[in-house]
């Protein structure tokens, strides 16, 4: 993979850099597909129900059953809307979505492209997402969906800030961006994990990654019950489903990107459990991760767009930053 | 100074929120609510004109769709001013089995509240916490009348059917169930540090203005005014029941939120003294085979789960009223509305419109 | 904290209670016996003494008698006798007037269909839904008691 990506591009790595991206898409909508349904089932059973389970055995096809739905319904877009743009919102959320995901090393030696600059690179690259939210937000040409949209980027940019700071412990303890680094740097026991140095940052991470992804407790952008759906009220069809596609990876990419940077990656909590392959750990993390949202979601209320902006720019980018200053006095003193 | 344009937003007739067809126009500055106008009458299905030509057996049917999640107490409310005009007798089950029906459908009508009210503010599942207990309140109400929404259970003079063997057990049992459940709901919501940012200091008013608006029910009782008609006008038979009438302090949502939460155990705590105490006997009064009533004019008020609900029946001595009015309490207590949203945010408008607990088949009835 | 850390345990507490749905189309619904469902009518007990139709506050019973054929006996039998099921609002008035039990509440409520007019249910299709007929059907009203 690494002496592929330096060589010049022929006809040849094209078609195998295609076979790679179209194969992750796979995997990736697989996932997406059985995140809905495990999120439905779960949250099911935490309301007494019994979940998903119509479309073949155990409910499994639901999700599919689903896609294909919005796939067949009929694509609208409002008389009054911006054309280009209504269209174009959803591409641009979607495509920074998936580009991320090429720099997670998932395991020792499963991983696409081994970038010095790997957190960084998802960082500004996941940033370009909350402008196809805005833009779909405006172009719909309706008043709840642009205040969907308006609050999203007020949201967004605002938990950007503490999300990008809350990492910076974990950079000052690697002296690296690179996440392969990052979790090679880290051990083969759990006290040996970013995750007990680095509790502050884990704790503002984990709350402005929920808020980057727009879920519960900090959904407001599609608040339900007061937006009605928010930034893609007009949004309908396959243009939807891309919306709701993007979502769910960027779910995969932040429980991803928490097991890496926090819980050790691929390694075991024990070293005398290493004889279990690094993927299992790897996937019983983010498991865990992906079930802690949807647990969430399940039982908080949500937060109001001033208190929203209070708790990040008040709460978590003071914490975020303390915890910098004491990662580096610590490590300063250490040294 | 940047000057924005105001933006007008149309919040229902088809809006998640607004409970049913109802309908707000508000003036956005930003996200703050500058002017807001409530519309209604979607619903408005005529209930007091058509009671002139419906005789009074039939217009019990009528007031089940009006407050249509606690249909038993609009039941009363009608028979309840019929029997004052007549001077009627109620035999004594029957009176416990209506106090026990409508103490059991004022907590029906909280839990639906509760978990609506929680689905507002965007926590999914108390609503279904809140529906399975209500579902065994409603099993209840089939297994004794027939129904699970519109009961058309009291009757001029007593009430249709007398309770099915072990029926009152069950209620004994179910007081019990709930007692323990409350607390669950309790942990799982009123603590909760998010929900308590979102609806503390929220909506306030105090127990002047609420009593200048004329509101009842929770509404009243949340900025810290004593009333309550089960105490202090003791209607049926709540007199024999030792009960307390929670209060609140600041009226705002939390208040309001906390009233009802304890109404659930109050209601709770009257039904386990009703229950040891049904008497055997009749469940229907002397009544006429053709009701006649006679001439004049009588008013019944109760409190609904909603606050005060009136009925005023103006007869001519004929088996149809001549005049039929009902003061509904969503009505009466939406006027506040308005005044409350002025300067409050967009998510605030979904908080105290449903702190207000409005029922839009009573709104419009 | 503290109470989010509570709400998050009976939410997860929850997971392993009992499921509560039902298995509806599954399996039926069983009701009550009280259930007040579609309406069996037995035109051989009927007396065309129009209680049902005069109590009846939608209006929605329509019938006609004839006399009867039998010249011996005096009265009337009856002749048509629709519901309509649009506007009819199970109320259980008409069946707590009749004097004869002629028409009585069933158990059943399955009324979907595709066209309004279906819900138009005549005299041969409510004799026809007899099955789950109400067991108990006036308690406490003596016949033809209030009005
Ligand atoms: S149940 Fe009520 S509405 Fe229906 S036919 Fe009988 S009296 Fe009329
Ligand atoms: S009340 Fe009974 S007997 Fe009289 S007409 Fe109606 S169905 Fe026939």
């Amino acid at each position: 993979m690494e002496s592929l990506l330096q060589e010049t591009l022929s006809l040849k790595t094209f078609a195998f850099f295609l076979l790679i991206g179209v194969t992750t898409l796979a995997i990736v909508l697989g996932f997406v597909t059985y995140a809905i349904y495990f999120e439905r089932k779960v949250i099911g059973w935490m309301q007494f129900r019994i979940g998903p389970n119509r479309v073949g055995p155990l409910g499994l096809l639901q999700s599919v059953a689903d896609v294909t739905k919005l796939l067949m319904k009929e694509d609208t877009i409002p008389n009054e809307a911006d054309r280009t743009l209504f269209k174009l919102a959803p591409v641009i959320v979607y495509v920074p979505a998936f580009s991320v995901l090429a720099t997670f090393p998932f395991t020792e030696t499963l991983y696409l492209a081994d970038l010095n600059i790997g957190l960084l690179y998802y960082i500004a690259i996941s940033g370009i997402s909350t402008l196809g939210i805005v833009v779909g937000g405006w172009a719909s040409n309706n008043k709840y969906s642009l205040l969907g949209g308006m609050r999203s980027a007020a949201q967004m940019i605002s938990y950007e800030v503490p999300l990008v700071t809350s990492v910076v412990g974990v950079i000052l303890l690697t002296g690296s961006l690179n996440l392969h680094d990052i979790v090679t740097n880290q051990g083969d026991n759990i006290w040996e994990w970013n995750l007990f140095p680095q509790i502050i940052g884990f704790i503002v991470f984990t709350i402005a990654a929920i808020s980057e992804l727009n879920r519960t407790p900090f959904d407001l952008p599609e608040a339900e019950s007061e937006l009605v759906a928010g930034y893609h009220v007009e949004y309908s069809g396959f243009r939807f489903a891309f919306f709701m596609l993007a979502e769910y990876v960027y779910v995969f990419a932040i429980a991803s990107l928490a097991t890496i940077l926090f819980l050790g990656g691929w390694y075991p909590p024990l070293a005398m459990l290493d004889f279990i392959p690094g993927i299992v750990w790897f996937l019983l993390k983010f498991t865990a991760i992906v079930f802690f949202l949807f647990w969430i979601r399940a039982t908080l209320p949500r937060i109001r767009v001033d208190q929203l902006m209070g708790l990040g720019w008040r709460v978590l980018l003071p914490l975020a930053l303390f915890n910098i200053f004491l990662t580096a006095i610590v490590e300063f003193v250490l040294r | 100074m940047i000057r924005t344009e105001e933006l007008l937003l149309n919040v229902g007739p088809q809006h998640p929120s607004t409970h049913g067809v109802f309908r707000i126009i508000v003036k956005l500055d930003g996200e703050v609510i500058t002017e807001a106008t409530p519309v209604m009458g979607y619903l408005h299905r005529g209930t007091e004109k058509l009671a002139e030509n419906l005789t009074y057996t039939q217009i019990i049917p009528y007031t089940d769709r009006m407050d249509y999640v606690a249909a038993m107490t609009n039941n009363y409310v009608i028979c309840n001013a019929v029997e004052t005009l007549m001077g009627l007798e109620i035999p004594e089950r029957a009176q416990y089995l209506r106090l026990i029906v409508m103490e059991l459908q004022r907590i029906a009508s909280h839990m639906l509240w509760w978990g609506t009210y929680l689905l507002d503010i965007g926590a999914m599942s108390p609503f279904l916490f809140a529906f399975r207990d209500r579902e065994m309140i409603i099993n209840m109400f089939n297994e004794l009348c027939g129904a699970r929404l519109t009961y058309n259970y009291m009757r001029i003079g007593g009430v249709k059917w007398d309770a099915p063997d072990g029926w009152i057990d069950k209620v004994r049992d179910y007081v019990k169930y709930m007692k323990e459940k409350l607390n669950q709901y309790h942990d799982l919501v009123t603590g909760n540090e998010i929900f308590l940012a979102r609806i503390k200091g929220i909506g306030a008013y105090d127990g002047k203005t609420a009593i200048e608006y004329g509101l009842s029910g929770a509404n009243l009782r949340g900025s810290g005014v004593q009333w309550d008609l089960r105490k202090n006008q003791p209607y049926c038979i709540y007199d024999r029941f030792e009960f307390d009438v929670p209060v609140g302090k600041n009226g705002d949502c939390f208040d309001r939120y906390n009233v009802r939460m304890e109404e659930i155990r109050q209601s709770l705590r009257i039904l386990e003294q009703a229950v040891e105490q049904v008497p055997e006997g009749e469940t229907m009064g002397k009544v006429p085979r053709v009701l006649r009533v006679p001439e004049g004019e009588a008013y019944s008020r109760i409190e609904s789960p909603r606050g005060e609900i009136g009925c005023y029946i103006v007869s001519r001595g004929k088996d149809k009223p001549f005049r039929l009015k009902f003061r509904r309490p969503s009505f009466v207590n939406l006027q506040i509305l308005p005044k409350l949203l002025v300067g409050e945010n967009m998510t605030n408008l979904i908080t105290i419109l449903g702190g207000i607990d409005i029922v839009v088949g009573e709104v419009d009835c | 904290m503290k109470g989010i850390v509570k709400g998050l345990g009976v939410t997860l507490k929850s997971m392993v209670e009992k499921k509560i749905t039902y298995a509806y189309p599954d399996v039926p619904l069983e009701m009550p016996d009280r259930f007040r469902g579609i309406q069996h009518f037995d035109p051989e007990k009927c007396i065309v003494c129009n209680q049902c139709a005069r109590i009846c506050p939608t209006d929605c019973i329509t019938l006609t008698g004839k006399p009867n054929p039998d010249p011996e006996k005096k009265g009337k039998v009856i002749d048509t006798y629709d519901i309509n099921f649009e506007i009819c609002i199970l109320c259980d008035l008409c069946t707590e007037v009749c004097p004869t039990e002629a028409i009585v509440m069933t158990n059943n409520f399955e009324l979907s269909t595709y066209s309004r007019d279906e819900l138009f249910k005549n005299l041969q299709w409510l004799n026809d839904n007899n099955t789950n007929i109400r067991k108990e059907n006036n308690s406490a009203m003596d016949k033809g008691g209030a009005k």
